[in-house]
């Protein structure tokens, strides 16, 4: 747990010279469909169209349950997310993102249905060679607070090109509070992607499937 | 003085009209993923006849069709609204097909 807090720390401090990485808007007039599945504490589908590379809307849905107590949320909201600040460098990008939206959740203690908010922010950069990201994702009602926060780190053993397969090797670090999940989480991942398929796959350090699937069209 | 002047107007009137690629210099193209915007978007134009996008070059090359042209203005204002950085642009002899070929002689 600490070292996962220390790690995120580094990143926030390392970042705020540098820039940012993995993006909520894909380009102008691109769809985005991605689906998640965290450790078997959170599964997560997200639909955006984006109108202007630096802005996209659409919603998703979250589902949250927890590995201490049982309970189980199931967020639907909507959102639209903003690309606030892009570096385009000779070989590197950075971004910043941020995003907002409303939605409603399912409460499985209580059996009940509450409006509820989010909003999260991100910051990568990525070179054709290494990537890191930090995510920070907020889900609130009266009743809940949960917010999910990632670190990714990536590697690519040789720079792909436009049309040929890129494949990453990732590390990610995963801190959910709220009494989700007791402590952080490492997951160890493999990433493809080509065209507008993307597919990532890897195990978390307690064993458990860390999947995402991305399509842009 | 007049003739000379001539001369180099002609070289240029000729290149002008027999260049049909068009090479950009871009800057921020790291993610093929990210990328296909510019390609989509080029494509989307009825001057383009083909598009061809190197990360290793920072190139955005375009093929137009024949008598046909775009604008340096029309093609940076579509790098910029795909979110990337348009460096330099030049017209340019060499054939799609021969970049291509030359990108692929590269990645081998």
């Amino acid at each position: 747990m600490n070292l996962v807090r220390t790690a995120f720390a580094s990143v926030w401090l390392v970042g705020a010279s540098t820039a940012a990485i993995a993006k909520p808007i894909a380009y102008s007039h691109g769809t985005t469909v991605m689906a998640e599945y965290g450790g078997g504490t959170m599964k997560e589908a997200q639909v955006f169209y984006a109108p202007k590379y630096f802005l996209s809307l659409g919603g998703g849905y979250l589902e949250l349950e927890s590995d201490i107590d049982g309970r189980r949320r199931e967020i639907t909201y909507a959102r639209l997310n903003y690309l606030a600040k892009r570096w385009n460098m000779e070989d590197a990008q950075a971004n910043v993102f941020a995003w907002g939206g409303v939605g409603q959740a399912y409460m499985s203690e209580t059996n009940d249905h509450v409006f509820s908010w989010n909003a999260g922010g991100q910051f990568d950069y990525e070179t054709r060679r290494v990537y890191a990201s930090i995510k920070t994702d907020l889900h609130h009602s009266s009743d809940f607070s949960h917010r999910v926060d990632t670190l990714q780190l990536g590697l690519a053993p040789y720079k792909h090109d436009f049309d040929s397969l890129a494949t990453w090797i990732v590390v990610q670090g995963r801190n959910y509070t709220g009494g989700i999940h007791e402590g952080g989480e490492w997951a160890l991942m493999l990433r493809l992607f080509k065209g507008g398929k993307w597919l990532e796959a890897g195990v978390t350090d307690d064993g458990k499937l860390q999947a995402m699937a991305m399509v842009n069209f | 003085m007049k003739k000379l002047s001539l001369t180099i107007f002609t070289i240029l009137f000729a290149t002008a009209v027999a260049a049909d690629t068009i090479e950009m210099k871009v800057y921020g193209l790291v993610c093929s993923f990210c990328a296909q915007g510019i390609e989509k978007t080029l494509r989307k134009n009825p001057a383009t006849a083909d598009v061809v996008v190197s990360l290793e070059d920072k190139l955005v090359a375009v093929a137009t069709r024949e008598g046909q042209d775009i604008s340096d203005a029309v093609l940076t204002q579509a790098l910029t609204d795909s979110g990337y950085d348009v460096k330099g642009i030049a017209r340019t002899q060499r054939s799609i097909e021969e970049i291509r070929a030359q990108i692929k002689a590269k990645a081998k």
